[in-house]
């Protein structure tokens, strides 16, 4: 019972800042490529950049274990291609889909629909084979049965390295940010109060970012001490959602158990409540749903998501928000694969037409 | 005094995903004329800050922005860009 709280606690205030900064890396990463806008993409890598020193300061305190996930190079690729490819058709990532559904989007929901079920057939059904194929004959790991990071490759240890890179990277960053200096576009930006702010307005790309890590160093202790030592996560969450639905009945150690709410799966609930809190604060929720032909395009999208995530054994969440931070290689390569699947699908959905 | 401002074209983006609101709004905006006023009706949070954004940083005037019903926004926005 204390699991699922905890779980649901860390889960409504995710949801909440994925609503409030409208979090996506679908559109972090495609905007990239489409319309040159980096805002996103700079609340991204704020996070990964405070997580990676948060979650290395909290491993040296022995507040958390580090858990980066092993290197499964076909599985990371194959996987994170076909995630990429369904996000675009989603309209959204996993976390961005999930928290879209608390705004009361239905293309989002058709997308988790299809998310769960792709999650439930490569974790149990028919594509089980194709995945545990990819997962086991391309698994590398250290010679003494790590997880390959990009500390251990170079024989350093991975708690400092993860904290000098990332001081590194953000002195790089500040130091180019001041011989640029800010060409922001503000637009119709009047002052306003703090509760404001925080509650009626879409955040900036800087508080999302430091907000977003610091819910990610919130859940990695909580969710480990519900038995799974793993920061922030989504695809585990809606996988065990619909099997707890279904009472799917898993043998465990010989023995048949039902399938219960999980600390995952109550975090991936409490994203749609916190985004739903939200966007009823800002008056921006709404039950909409477009045309027939993109709920179904959205559908298909959510299918290859959850069989991606699953064979990738992460999503833009679990790979690269919880795992980039811990430098994991397979999550850098299953991160980068979901990048380049999103580009290749953003390209001739959007790109080439719009250019033609 | 936005009030007053009649758009020469309104396309309806309500309903519709990531990113179709933006996408049309570019294309619309390469069909026009200097000088029209388009305006995009649109209930999606995050094209509604993304759409000026990116009008703007293609050399066009937001003229306005406005919550009308629930998370539906009115943008308005002055062609002036070359591009």
């Amino acid at each position: 019972m204390t699991a699922i709280l905890s779980g649901l606690l860390v889960g409504v205030l995710f949801g909440f800042v994925l609503q409030r900064g409208r979090f996506c890396m679908n559109s972090a990463f495609r905007d990239i490529i489409l319309g040159q806008d980096f805002t996103l993409f700079k609340a991204l890598a704020v996070a990964i950049l405070v997580e990676m020193i948060g979650f290395s300061i909290m491993a040296m305190t022995g507040v958390i274990n580090l858990a980066p996930k092993p290197l499964l190079w076909g599985a990371n690729i194959v996987g994170g291609l076909t995630f990429g490819v369904g996000m675009v058709l989603a309209g959204g990532c996993a976390s961005g889909i999930t928290y879209r559904a608390g705004e009361g989007m239905m293309g989002a929901l058709m997308a988790i629909l299809g998310f769960g079920l792709a999650g439930m057939m490569a974790a149990t059904g028919v594509l089980k084979p194709i995945s545990d194929f990819l997962q086991t004959t391309t698994k590398v790991m250290t010679t003494d049965g790590k997880a390959l990071t990009l500390a251990n490759v170079f024989g350093l240890d991975l708690k400092v390295t993860m904290l000098v890179l990332a001081i590194l990277i953000i002195v790089i960053w500040v130091a180019l940010f001041m011989r640029n200096k800010s060409t922001e576009a503000t637009f119709g930006e009047k002052s306003k109060s703090l509760g404001e702010s925080i509650f009626k307005r879409g955040w900036g790309w800087l508080p999302t970012g430091i907000v977003v890590a610091l819910i990610g160093m919130l859940a990695f202790p909580l969710s480990a001490a519900a038995g799974r030592n793993y920061p922030l996560g989504i695809t585990g969450g809606w996988i065990n959602i619909f099997q707890s639905l279904i009472k799917w009945q898993a043998v465990v150690d010989g023995n048949v158990k039902v399938t219960a709410l999980s600390w995952e799966g109550a975090e991936v609930l409490g994203i749609i409540l916190g985004a739903l809190v939200a966007a009823l604060i800002a008056g921006e929720f709404a039950i909409r749903a477009p045309e027939p032909k993109i709920l179904l395009q959205t559908f298909v999208g959510g299918l290859l998501m959850g069989a991606g995530a699953f064979v990738s054994t992460g999503c833009n969440i679990g790979h690269i928000l919880s795992g980039v931070p811990q430098l994991s290689i397979g999550s850098i390569l299953g991160g980068v694969s979901i990048v380049l699947g999103g580009w290749a699908m953003a390209y001739f959905m959007f790109i080439r037409p719009m250019n033609s | 005094m936005t009030d007053t401002i009649t758009p020469t074209k309104t396309i309806n983006e309500c309903g519709k995903i990531c990113p179709y609101p933006d996408v049309d709004t570019m294309t619309t905006l390469k069909k026009m004329k200097k000088g029209e006023i388009l305006e995009i009706l649109i209930d999606y949070p995050l094209s509604v800050e993304r759409i000026p954004r990116s009008a703007q940083k293609s050399g066009h005037k937001v003229l306005s922005v406005k919550q009308l019903d629930g998370p539906t926004h009115s943008i308005l926005i002055e062609v002036l860009g070359l591009k």
